[in-house]
Parts: structure tokens; sequence; C-alpha cells
């Protein structure tokens, strides 16, 4: 789907600790399963900074092991910072699509 | 699987951008930082610089750069594009674009110059300025009143000069308010 980025600003991170909690992976990994999952529109960029930010905020563990082009590859798995900043990512949005949701079934009433 | 030549140019790309990156990944969790303890981010940066290797992460974050930007470009070439072309693609999607560091820099620049700006100094120049100009006035249409001949003289063409006197005083007046703000201002920069 076309222009969704400015939709999925604030939940990429979300996305990507649930790619990454699903086992050991590498940066442009996790771009091409994002194209796979049919986010075509993000930007290489985009995942490229996102990482940068996990690994500042101490979500994810590191392995690094050796690559062809020379330095070594850094392959992500979620610590347990991460997968706590994942159930509140996942909190939230239960909260937000169940809300969304009401609004779309009955335009919100009852429920205020 | 790159020339040599290639290989070359992606790490000048990865060198010259990922810092940037860098920047805005470490402004983003300064920010929560400082949200936390209140202190300016120059002032965070300056502690953090103390504590860690700058230029280990630097380079770590050009090595990720290097190898994110291979990945894709040989995901492009096996789409059908040449190296060079690959390169081209992939450089223009990695280029660093955000404004948000640069603008958060350049409004905090401005909150830390009003912050340490003291009201004292303005109220000093502006009281400068006061001072010299009625100075600068006064003495000047007194020596024009006086050289032209005093009072007898005053109203029969001697007028022309007390006035000139008091523009030559209101001149000299405002030159040396501005004088005075030129020192304040560099005695608060040092």
């Amino acid at each position: 789907m076309d222009n969704l980025s400015e939709m999925l600003k604030g939940i990429l991170e979300g996305i990507v600790l649930e790619i990454i909690s699903r086992g050991e992976i590498y940066g442009y990994e996790i771009t091409k399963k994002l194209h796979a999952l049919g986010f075509q529109g993000i930007a290489e960029a985009t995942v490229y900074a996102l990482l940068l930010r996990l690994e500042k905020n101490k979500l994810v563990h590191i392995t690094k092991k050796p690559s062809d082009m020379g330095p070594p590859r850094k392959f992500y798995t979620l610590n347990e910072r991460g997968f706590e900043e994942l159930a509140a990512f996942w909190a939230k949005w239960d909260f937000l699509s169940e809300r969304i949701h009401l609004l779309r079934t009955n335009g919100g009433e009852n429920n205020v | 699987m790159f020339s040599h030549e290639m290989k070359e140019k992606i790490k000048q790309f990865a060198k010259e951008q990922a810092p940037y990156y860098l920047e805005e990944a470490e402004m983003t969790y300064m920010e929560k930082l400082r949200r936390r303890t209140g202190e300016t981010k120059s002032k965070l940066m300056a502690k953090l610089a103390k504590f860690k290797s700058r230029s280990e992460t630097a380079m770590e974050a050009e090595n990720d750069m290097i190898l994110y930007m291979s990945d894709y470009m040989k995901d492009l070439m096996e789409q059908g594009l040449s190296e060079q072309e690959a390169f081209e693609r992939a450089k223009e999607e990695l280029k660093f674009r955000s404004e948000t560091t640069k603008s958060a820099d350049l409004q905090e620049r401005i909150v830390a110059h009003y912050h340490h700006m003291d009201i004292a100094d303005y109220e000093a120049v502006g009281l400068f300025y006061g001072a010299f100009v009625f100075l600068g006035i006064s003495i000047g249409a007194l020596v024009g009143f006086i050289g032209s001949g005093g009072w007898e003289m005053f109203l029969s063409g001697g007028w022309i000069r007390t006035l000139i006197g008091a523009i030559v005083g209101f001149l000299i007046g405002t030159g040396l308010g501005l004088l005075s703000n030129a020192i304040i201002v560099l005695k608060r920069k040092k």
C-alpha cells in the first residue's frame, strides 16, 4: 500500500522489535522482511537509523560475525529490555486498535 | 562482489554519512536523558564525551553502513542494475536528510542565548545610549550657543550654530552609546 510512511512513523520501531524477537537477524535482512510483509514504502535509511537507535537505547543484544565485505556483521536479538519495550508496544497497539475499531463500527458511541 | 574502486566509494560515503545518523540516534537518546535530568543537550553531551570512546562508536556506525549499503546494492544488482547504478540509487536512498537535528540545535542555541543574556545588560545598554545622547545634545547645543555669540546673536542667525551643535552632539552621543554597547557585549563573551 502506498503513502504509509506517515502512519508507520510511530509504529515502525514496534514492528522491527517484533521481527527481531523472532530470531537472530542482521540489518538489511530486516528491510527485506519489511518489504516481504508489504511495507514497500519504507526508506532503506529509516531502518538503518532505527537500528542505531535501538542499539543506543540498549534494546538489542548484538553478536558480531565475520562478513565478506570486511567489517564484522552485526546480528540482532532482543534483550530483556527490548522484550519489555515490545510488550509495551503491543499493549498500546491493542488499546489503539480496539478504540479505532469501536470508532469505525459504531462511531465510538457508549464508549466514552 | 564489488570492484576495489567501488568498495572505496562505499567506504567514503559511509564515512561521510554515518556520523549524521549517529548524531541523530544519540540526540534521541540524549532527549530522553535530558527530559529526566532537565539539563541542556550540550551539558549532557560534554558529560557523555568523558565516559565513552567516540571514535569506536563512530567506526561501528560506519561499518554498519558499509554492510547495509553493500547488501542493498547487491539486492539492486540482482534486480538488474549495474554496479554504478546500484551505488547511485543506494547513495540517494541512504543520504541523511533529517532536519530535526539541525533545527533542534538552532533552537537550543537561541534558548541558551536568551538564557545567558542578563536583563541588567539590556538596561545598562539603554541607559548608556540615553545618557550619552542627552549629554551630547546638551554639550553640542551649549557650545554652538556660546560659540555663536550667546543670546544676542541667537535670534539673529546664531540659532543655526546651536542647532548644528545639538545635531553633532546627538551623533557623538549615539556613537558613544554604540561603543558602550560593544564593550558590554565583549565583556559578556569572556
